[in-house]
């Protein structure tokens, strides 16, 4: 069954009609992860652009068709680790746990619960929408928020050209945890997110699974709504954002690109990005060559 | 008891939903012709307005939000965005 049949024939657990920004990668996130885990979820959303834009409801009116709760911006993994245990208590672990959240509340305010919960090896899947910083609030910078982005805490001015420090690596941090399963997926390649949603639910039985899903954001990152999975793409084949996966057997890197496109071609006509200076460009540039280098030579060792 | 389009869990006024289709100032318009039923439009579209009819696909456009997501990974250039006129 391929993954177009997948998606053509799951239900929609989602509300048909809610107030994310046109384009927008969280809501295909959202939609395609519950899509694929069905009826039989528990959800929990904190604070972020998608709890604003309606999913965890409004005025007694519920935002998905199925349960989903709202705990603070730092404590989802805490708050879903309670449901966890008490539903393999009452004898129904076959229960999806799921929490979908934004970088801030997965990097930044929520990290001590997240980490704390994945060391545990809490059985649930921990969706991370990576949009790279506050959209909700009008995009303040968050510690995944790529060198020299242009964010209402980090202008551009006399004194600084955009955001300062390089970008934190969650994925490769989490999959340090000892957790199950750890993955990161971008939208642009659904045959590969598909596949990682469906095994990090399986993980989710036995214990932590996290998945690290790239999430452009056309209206903090200014660029126009249609390019959202050209830009997801872009991230990919430069390499800024590789797509692997650890499992029980080691890391994997799912898609090899035989000639990566340079950081500079990621960046083009992304409005945050276009205050770079070329030094900005060559040191992104750098990191992410760096960060590929270490994931290849994991993904070699598992080969051997 | 007034009958409810969706069944949900907790909530006593049922589903909150957005008039989302207000939104659309460009529509995306499919030619036939051209599509040859990949579903890719389906796969990336965020509002989920894209159905699958048999082993076709259709843009319905009760709650497109106009992004123009689907025209522009559309391969064979199947979806035109066509400027909402009239009401609406």
């Amino acid at each position: 069954m391929s993954y177009i049949d997948i998606l053509k024939e799951a239900e929609d657990q989602v509300t048909p009609g809610m107030s994310a920004c046109q384009g927008c990668g969280g809501e295909l996130i959202l939609r395609t992860v519950l899509k694929i885990a069905g009826k039989n979820t528990i959800v929990g959303i904190p604070p972020g652009c998608m709890a604003g834009a309606g999913v965890v409801g409004w005025n007694y009116a519920n935002g998905l068709k199925i349960p989903v709760h709202i705990p603070l911006l730092d404590n989802t993994a805490s708050f879903l680790t309670g449901l966890s245990q008490m539903y393999e208590r009452k004898g129904r672990g076959e229960v999806n746990m799921i929490g979908i959240a934004g970088d801030g509340a997965t990097a930044d305010c929520g990290f001590q619960s997240l980490s704390a919960a994945a060391e545990r090896n809490e059985k649930m899947l921990y969706v991370c929408y990576d949009n790279e910083g506050y959209m909700n609030t009008g995009y303040q910078r968050s510690s995944t928020t790529t060198k020299g982005s242009r964010t209402s805490t980090t202008p551009i001015g006399a004194v600084i050209n955009g955001k300062q420090q390089q970008q934190k690596y969650l994925p490769l941090i989490m999959s340090m945890h000892g957790l199950t399963y750890c993955a990161t997926a971008s939208p642009s390649h659904m045959a590969d997110f598909v596949k990682k949603v469906e095994k990090g639910l399986a993980a989710s039985k036995k214990g932590f699974a996290y998945l690290h899903v790239f999430s452009p954001c056309p209206t903090g990152w200014a660029y126009s709504p249609e390019k959202a999975i050209e830009v997801a793409r872009n991230a990919v084949r430069s390499n800024m954002f590789p797509l692997w996966e650890m499992d029980e057997d080691g890391y994997h890197m799912n898609v090899r690109n035989k000639t990566p496109i340079s950081v500079k071609e990621f960046i083009q006509g992304i409005g945050k990005f276009k205050n770079l200076t070329e030094e900005d460009i060559n040191s992104i540039q750098q990191i992410a060559d760096q960060r590929f280098h270490i994931l290849m030579r994991l993904a070699e060792q598992g080969m051997e | 008891m007034e009958k409810r389009l969706h069944i949900t869990p907790i909530g006593d006024e049922g589903m909150y939903i957005l008039d989302t289709a207000s939104w659309r100032v460009y529509r995306p318009v499919m030619d036939k012709e051209k599509c040859i039923d990949c579903g890719m439009c389906l796969a990336f579209c965020p509002v989920n307005a894209v159905a699958a009819v048999g082993k076709k696909f259709e843009i319905t456009y009760d709650y497109c939000k106009g992004c123009g997501i689907c025209a522009n990974e559309c391969k064979k250039g199947a979806i035109a965005m066509v400027l909402e006129g009239g009401s609406r």
